[in-house]
């Protein structure tokens, strides 16, 4: 990969109490570059989401973003959070808001975009996730899937240099999970930057770059979906992909 | 009893505008109730530790203290602490707000925390500093979920401005006492005002219900 590193990863630790969540993570995501992180719940994926925009603070280690280290100050993570779009495994619509509203409120409030230049962005959007005509009613109204596309446009609308994904999959009905994936893939095909965390093996192997396995807290093996899912040289690997039914190669 | 209904027929513009005095005081101390309720009740909810301590003085104190003693100490002790009168009736509306905030900031509270975490993350994520978050995305929210509670305490507001009459404030219960005496006819005079406070009461009570059936799906997260 030439192009250049935009989220690095350097022996990230983080605990919660007791429990060490994170033991020593490096990883580096490349600008364009689609990343998954798959693994067995608890492994520590999510955590490392919320590192990356600060919602955690990191216990040790360094994360940087277009070379310049997330800190926990204030100012500097608040300028991080908007060039990194988040989308959440529950979605997290704002309830009283309508879906165009959940749309533009990040540019209006943290942009200070005008409310017709917000609008017409959302609209955009909107119309991109599939989504024109549902603009006046609220998340309540929506499907799982419906309401994930809505949160994928919140994300975009800040135009971020990178989106994050947090099992944007995992609350889903199976058959609205399709929908959300195509979005997905049609902002990876554009070349959007993207951090995963799946469960969708499928998804993996054929929209990432590179895979990353997690284990207790580490990587336990990386590389690309060929590498992984066809030839895992770790046997945690091996016994996890198998656990989920995936047997070597298939489909 | 014989009933006769003439003092009230003499002397209704008198009394209407007590209940228009009424209506004033109660919709402005509600004001100054709900912006010092929210106000407290979102510092002690994202405060530190000393803030918290504070201010859950001030509201066990207002909790701790009877309302008409409230009434009574700021229109005739409090002047004397500072050295200048203050009307009743601006004596009225700030110790019926000041009493109502403390009932105001903890149905405010218990609504914030009842927000799911995770709305605060999301609107953290999208770059908004946390007053924003709390402005614009659980504020609402909290409200909303609170409409029942914070309409009651609308609702109490409005009876607890009689208890202003104490201290002379021109409202509907002082006024009608003034045109009882004067004409012997309390049963009528006080009958009359009775249905007033209900007829004020009871549809606001009623509204609330409505607009809480109405609204609360924009609470649920």
């Amino acid at each position: 990969m030439t192009a250049a590193p935009i989220l690095v990863f350097e022996n990230v630790v983080k605990r919660y109490g007791a429990l060490t969540a994170l033991a020593g993570v490096s990883l580096t995501l490349h600008r364009g570059e689609v990343v998954c992180l798959i693994g067995p719940s608890g492994s520590g994926k999510s955590t490392l989401l919320r590192c990356a925009n600060a919602l955690d603070p990191l216990d040790q280690g360094r994360i940087s973003f277009d070379g310049h280290e997330v800190r926990s100050s204030e100012a500097s993570v608040r300028l991080v959070r908007q060039r990194m779009g988040m989308v959440f495994q529950n979605f997290e619509l704002f309830p009283h808001l309508t879906v165009l509203r959940n749309v533009t409120i990040g540019p209006t409030t943290v942009l200070k975009l005008g409310q017709a230049e917000a609008d017409a962005r959302a609209r955009k959007l909107l119309a991109k996730v599939g989504l024109a005509d549902k603009e006046t009613s609220h998340p309540s109204a929506l499907s799982g899937g419906q309401q994930q596309r809505v949160a994928i446009a919140r994300a975009l609308a800040m135009e971020p240099a990178l989106m994050l994904f947090d099992e944007p999959t995992s609350a889903l009905d199976p058959e609205t999970i399709g929908e959300v994936l195509s979005v997905m893939k049609t902002l990876a095909d554009e070349g959007m930057t993207m951090l995963v965390v799946t469960h969708e093996m499928d998804f993996a192997r054929r929209v990432a770059n590179r895979v990353a396995v997690f284990d207790k807290g580490r990587v336990i093996e990386e590389g690309t979906p060929q590498e992984i899912f066809t030839a895992p040289k770790v046997p945690r690997t091996r016994d996890f992909l198998s656990h989920l039914g995936w047997h070597g190669e298939s489909k | 009893m014989d009933i006769n209904l003439t003092p009230i027929l003499t002397s209704w513009p008198f009394l209407l505008k007590a209940l228009g005095m009424t209506i004033f005081v109660s919709v402005m101390s509600t004001a100054l109730g709900f912006v010092i309720g929210t106000l407290v009740g979102a510092l002690r909810t994202y405060g530190g530790r000393m803030t918290n301590v504070m201010l859950g003085f001030y509201v066990d104190s207002m909790r701790a203290i009877p309302l008409l003693v409230i009434l009574v100490w700021t229109f005739f002790a409090f002047p004397l602490l500072i050295g200048a009168s203050i009307n009743a009736v601006t004596a009225g509306i700030a110790g019926l707000g000041l009493h109502l905030g403390a009932y105001v900031s903890e149905t405010i509270r218990a609504g914030l925390t009842s927000v799911r975490r995770n709305q605060m993350q999301a609107a953290l994520a999208l770059g908004m500093s946390r007053f924003q978050a709390i402005r614009t995305i659980i504020l609402p929210q909290a409200i909303i979920r609170m409409l029942p509670a914070l309409g009651s305490l609308f609702v109490i507001a409005i009876k607890d401005s009689a208890i202003a009459s104490v201290i002379a404030v021109p409202e509907l219960l002082r006024q009608t006492q003034i045109v009882a005496g004067k004409t012997f006819r309390p049963f009528e005079l006080y009958t009359a005002a009775m249905l007033a406070y209900f007829i004020l009461c009871y549809p606001v009570a009623r509204g609330v219900d409505r607009l809480y059936r109405r609204f609360s799906h924009l609470g649920s997260s």
